[in-house]
């Protein structure tokens, strides 16, 4: 694979998924709804990828989105969905339960394994747990092995190579230099596993300030950069903004009826747009800097969880 | 005073954190999060409270958010621990409790959150998937297991559908058999009643005082086994009330339970003292 040389790797998003061929693995950075890579996933949209398998921890409205626009072959995740609040994912339930999808839904430690497998250069590292669970059913990739030094017998899981992954951050350089704040979940892995890094940010800075903020992932692992504000939205991307509770619930309404509904939320958010500026310019700078605003007081904050 | 069902509920999962354990729950579990936050406020001052999708260390979150994974949630923590970092301590056996829960569970305390079927595609219904469970149940030191919807007589059952967490025995053998290193299940709660698991298996050790142990093994898919000295749970202190009320402002915990549930509301006797 080799490190990515120092250079300006500066392009727009649609440059960066043009690369993206069908049938690649792509890792999702990011968590529920936290720092998805949102921008990246419509342009997977309108680009109409086809046969992705998609890789990541637990996931909501990235996962659904490109289930949705029927992108989608396989999904190795350890959770899709919008938690208590808005519930199930609709359109992965859906796909799943009529078999239009590879459900290989995964757990995070035995990802986290497979992909340090991966960083290590090793063809597989064992776990100690997955052994009973029926996780194993969806997995004939697993196998057992037994400790030379002390008989246990482990789960084996294979290095686990993601072809691209997707990544978004507030801060990043010219150079792929990128500060997250925390929880960094999984991107920190997938930079290093994946044969190709790009990324979206907030805004692009001097290497001075990302390394003021401290650089959680370096340039020499990443391949591409594009600036993209509200690039996670809907989803948060702290300390800019929360997560659009009300976009994700009128989302979750139109995935849920499916049909006409479905297709016109795909219609007016991802398929509509040219591109991010536009899908800034559909959802209003009002709203946005609502989002923004979380910062300011307790009650800013708790009023957008109403 | 009166209190709601949801909050005595909520208090008892708190009650099964012991004093200075490492405690952890899942994401998307506003019941295990806000009663891991009543514990660290009442009985478990010295408890180490680890975030469920933030990995923050004893956060001191003003209100708690629908969502599991926002920086409301970091608040107040001096140190959050990375995704990786988390999970190894997990692993190697340095967590001592989390809370599971499931669209269905078992009397070996086996939980299932990855579908209900089967069907010829695989799942009927489809769930939101496990997270890390199906490792962290094998090597936690115990777990304590919660359903809201034991009442509609699908979650706890005779047979999972979908193993995806797995309790004191599966198909494949018991824990020992298994090599885990964790003890499995120790309690569950559910909107109807308690278990402890002796033996390996779900007991009956306390019911809610407005619900018969008929009406428990009526909604009860396993073996209904209940302990000689069956007690009415015990009630929530002010202390617990008002640590409760604090955190969960915007009554999260609510999400969990069906309309009629929340509609149990119970009379607090102010001469109850603190449960610690």
């Amino acid at each position: 694979m080799g490190l990515q040389p120092l250079r300006d790797k500066v392009v727009d998003v649609a440059t960066a998924i043009a690369g993206v061929p069908d049938g690649a693995m792509i890792a999702l950075g990011g968590g529920l709804s936290a720092r998805l890579p949102m921008a990246f996933v419509r342009e997977l949209i309108r680009q109409r990828k086809r046969d992705l398998h998609l890789v990541g921890s637990a996931h909501s409205i990235d996962v659904d989105l490109l289930v949705a626009a029927e992108a989608v072959r396989r999904c190795e995740e350890s959770y899709v969905g919008f938690e208590q609040d808005l519930g199930l994912a609709p359109a992965y339930r859906r796909a799943a339960e009529t078999g239009t999808i590879e459900v290989a839904e995964s757990c995070c430690v035995t990802i986290l394994a497979q992909l340090r497998a991966t960083e290590l250069g090793l063809p597989f590292l064992p776990v100690r747990g997955v052994r009973g669970s029926d996780i194993v059913r969806l997995h004939p990739e697993y196998a057992e092995v037994t400790c030379p030094f002390t008989g246990e017998v482990l789960v084996a899981v294979p290095a686990l190579k993601p072809d691209v992954a997707l990544l978004h951050a507030p801060l990043g350089d010219r150079y792929g230099n990128l500060h997250l704040q925390q929880p960094y979940v999984l991107d920190e892995r997938f930079a290093s596993s994946s044969a190709r890094v790009v990324a979206t940010v907030e805004r692009l800075v001097s290497t001075a300030d990302v390394a003021a903020n401290g650089v959680t992932i370096p340039a020499h692992l990443v391949a591409a950069v594009a600036e993209v504000p509200f690039g996670a939205h809907p989803t948060s991307c702290y300390p800019e903004y929360a997560y659009d509770r009300e976009h994700l619930s009128t989302y979750v309404k139109a995935a849920q009826s499916g049909g006409e509904d479905l297709a016109g939320y795909l219609k007016t958010y991802v398929y509509g747009v040219a591109d991010e500026q536009e899908y800034r310019e559909l959802i209003g700078s009002k709203r946005l800097t609502e989002l923004a605003r979380w910062a300011q007081s307790t009650a800013d904050w708790k009023g957008l969880f109403r | 005073m009166k209190f709601s069902l949801d909050e005595w509920f909520v208090v008892l999962l708190a009650r099964t954190i012991r004093p200075a354990e490492t405690v952890f729950h899942g994401f998307g579990s506003p019941c295990a999060q806000v009663a891991m936050h009543v514990a660290r406020r009442t009985h478990a001052r010295d408890m180490t409270l680890i975030e469920g999708a933030t990995y923050a260390v004893n956060p001191d979150p003003r209100f708690i958010p629908p969502t599991s994974n926002d920086a409301s949630l970091q608040r107040g923590a001096a140190y959050s621990m990375r995704f990786e970092e988390f999970f190894d301590a997990a692993v190697r056996g340095d967590v001592d409790r989390m809370f599971l829960s499931g669209g269905q569970i078992d009397g070996y305390g086996n939980t299932n959150v990855t579908g209900m079927g089967p069907s010829e595609n695989g799942f009927k219904v489809k769930l939101g998937g496990g997270g890390g469970g199906c490792n962290l149940a094998a090597t936690i030191r115990h777990l304590s297991l919660w359903s809201s919807r034991h009442r509609s007589g699908r979650a706890l059952v005779e047979e999972c559908d979908f193993i995806t967490d797995m309790g004191h025995r599966t198909p494949s053998g018991d824990r020992a058999e298994l090599g885990f290193t964790g003890g499995g299940p120790q309690w569950m709660v559910t909107e109807l009643g308690m278990f402890d698991f002796p033996d390996g298996h779900a007991r009956l050790t306390h019911h809610f005082p407005d619900v018969t142990v008929d009406e428990i093994g009526a909604a009860t898919g396993f073996e209904l086994r209940v302990a000689g000295d069956l007690r009415t749970v015990p009630p929530p202190s002010s202390a617990e009330l008002s640590a409760l009320r604090a955190v969960d402002s915007l009554g999260v915990r609510r999400s969990e339970f069906a309309p009629a549930e929340l509609e149990r509301v119970f009379d607090h006797d102010p001469a109850i003292g603190c449960a610690c």
